[in-house]
């Protein structure tokens, strides 16, 4: 074999990984499956015909996948959305003091089918001390919760068991919501499908890094499908492409109908959400004598 | 019935896999049996029910303390707080049962003019005792080092506290060294009674005490409800 011949597989190899991490990046940010295949059709001729190293000709395939996105605006899901459905959770008057310092006034939250609710602000105002409420973990000083239908929660941290795999954490959950075991562990391993993870033959939850064990807890929050789904930070630990595979999740839970609360400190851009609660308290005004 | 079990297969199997406190535990009953093998027939088997007991209570504990963070999210899953330490409860009497046969065996083998029977009795009650003792003290501590400490305390005053004295009846294991007199020194019935019935009240109230304390923590709160 000539060093010709080396020389074009190794191209060939160099463009299959590069076009594949593209075809990635398209899907992530929503791009349409049939659009995505002509982008990534488009790149292989131009590679092909061009003779150039993919990284010389497009740069890297997340910047140019988005790029692509930038050009063809927001993802289809977002542009064809229903309208929201009825009140699942409603959250009205919370009061919570620790101590003698007060963290909740009277805060009101309704979220309805369809919609998703960031609740943001800054460090210590309360955002999960509220989703917890919501959940029913923590009572308020005043106030009440209604929630219509039935309740997914996902911690920060936490709950999941160190000993445990994947796949027993969806039939633990999966057996609380009447599912048999067959079908707990692949609806589990759909749902991790969605956030690029493939928890078969995964070790015990001890074991997985700390972006993997929290895809593991979103997992187990959507299992049984929950009408209301209550999501507190959930993304620690996830890398870039992690991030955009759980918004694209959310989204999609959204346009099957949920109402979701997600905790974050990180909404880059608001038009991700439908209602946005700053939880950050307002200064008061000094009294100048 | 299907979410008990459940809860108490996957109990068991995070239990299993802690391969080397498996080993501690498994060992620990054998090194208070040898301890006192040679000089005291009785005591090996008085300490012997004793270390399961120890080894299974502190077992419980971790497994409490394990559940801790999994069982409010398992409570939103549809699970109720009786499912889930019935399951848990299941699972430390299964463990408890197969910790415990082997020494049976051994004692079986080992020592003759001895009640069997009594000893079978004391570890059944044994496993019945320890199982709901660490889920509760690890229900009131929630910090592992407080709730083994606790443990530490009363299997030593278990040990070392005169068994004619009134007080020595109120720790949990009080019955292992009446069933013990009775099934090594051939003594009269009443300690055989004595021991059942202690043991009998003891498992009864630490099972209710688990029930109470994990239906308050798992209780849904007031302030929330579910419109259907």
């Amino acid at each position: 074999m000539n060093d010709a011949t080396n020389d074009v597989r190794e191209h060939a190899g160099e463009h299959d990984a590069w076009l594949a991490a593209l075809d990635g990046e398209l899907r992530r940010r929503g791009i349409e499956p049939g659009l995505a295949r002509h982008v990534v059709a488009e790149a292989a001729a131009h590679l092909r015909d061009s003779r150039q190293p993919p990284l010389a000709a497009f740069g890297r395939p997340d910047v140019y996948a988005a790029a692509v996105a930038d050009s063809v605006g927001e993802p289809v899901s977002g542009a064809r959305r229903p309208p929201p459905g009825p009140v699942r959770l409603e959250a009205r008057g919370i009061v919570k003091r620790y101590r003698r310092r007060p963290v909740l006034a009277g805060v009101d939250l309704t979220v309805r089918a369809g919609q998703i609710a960031a609740i943001v602000g800054a460090n210590g105002c309360g955002k999960s001390t509220l989703l917890r409420i919501c959940a029913g973990m923590v009572s308020p000083d005043r106030g009440r919760v209604h929630v219509h239908g039935t309740l997914g929660y996902c911690p920060q941290d936490g709950g999941t068991s160190e000993f445990l795999v994947p796949d027993e954490h969806f039939v633990l959950v999966g057996a609380g919501r009447g599912m048999g075991r067959a079908a707990a562990v692949g609806a589990g391993r759909a749902h991790a499908a969605a956030l690029d993870w493939n928890p078969a033959g995964a070790g015990q939850a001890r074991l997985l890094s700390g972006g993997t064990r929290q895809k593991l807890n979103l997992v187990m929050a959507g299992l049984g499908d929950p009408d209301v789904l209550l999501l507190d930070e959930p993304y620690q630990g996830f890398d870039r492409g992690a991030y955009v595979d759980f918004w694209h999740q959310l989204w999609r839970w959204r346009d099957a109908g949920k109402a979701i609360v997600v905790v974050t400190h990180l909404l880059d851009r608001l038009d991700r959400v439908d209602t946005v609660l700053d939880l950050t308290p307002v200064p008061e005004p000094e009294i100048r004598a | 019935m299907t979410k008990v079990l459940t809860v108490a297969d996957m109990t068991l199997r995070e239990i299993l896999r802690r391969r080397a406190v498996l080993v501690i535990i498994a060992m620990m009953p054998l090194a208070f049996y040898l301890s006192r093998r040679g000089d005291h027939l009785g005591q090996s088997i008085r300490f012997v029910c004793l270390g399961l007991g120890w080894a299974l209570s502190t077992a419980a504990l971790f497994t409490g303390g394990a559940a801790r963070g999994l069982e409010p999210r398992l409570r939103l899953s549809g699970y109720r707080a009786h499912q889930l330490y019935l399951g848990r409860l299941v699972a430390l009497w299964a463990a408890g049962g197969l910790l415990s046969a082997p020494y049976f065996l051994l004692i079986l083998v080992d020592q003759d003019g001895v009640s069997h029977g009594a000893i079978a009795l004391i570890m059944v009650l044994t496993v019945a005792v320890a199982a709901p003792f660490g889920l509760a003290l690890s229900a009131l501590l929630p910090r592992e080092l407080e709730g083994t400490l606790l443990l530490l305390t009363v299997v030593g005053l278990q040990m070392i506290m005169d068994p004619a004295d009134a007080s020595s009846r109120l720790l949990p294991f009080w019955f292992s060294r009446e069933i013990a007199t009775y099934a090594v020194d051939h003594t009269d019935t009443s300690y055989l009674a004595r021991g059942l019935v202690h043991g009998a009240v003891c498992a009864l109230v630490l099972t209710a005490l688990v029930a109470l304390l994990s239906a308050t923590r798992l209780r849904r709160r007031p302030h929330l409800r579910f419109v259907t």
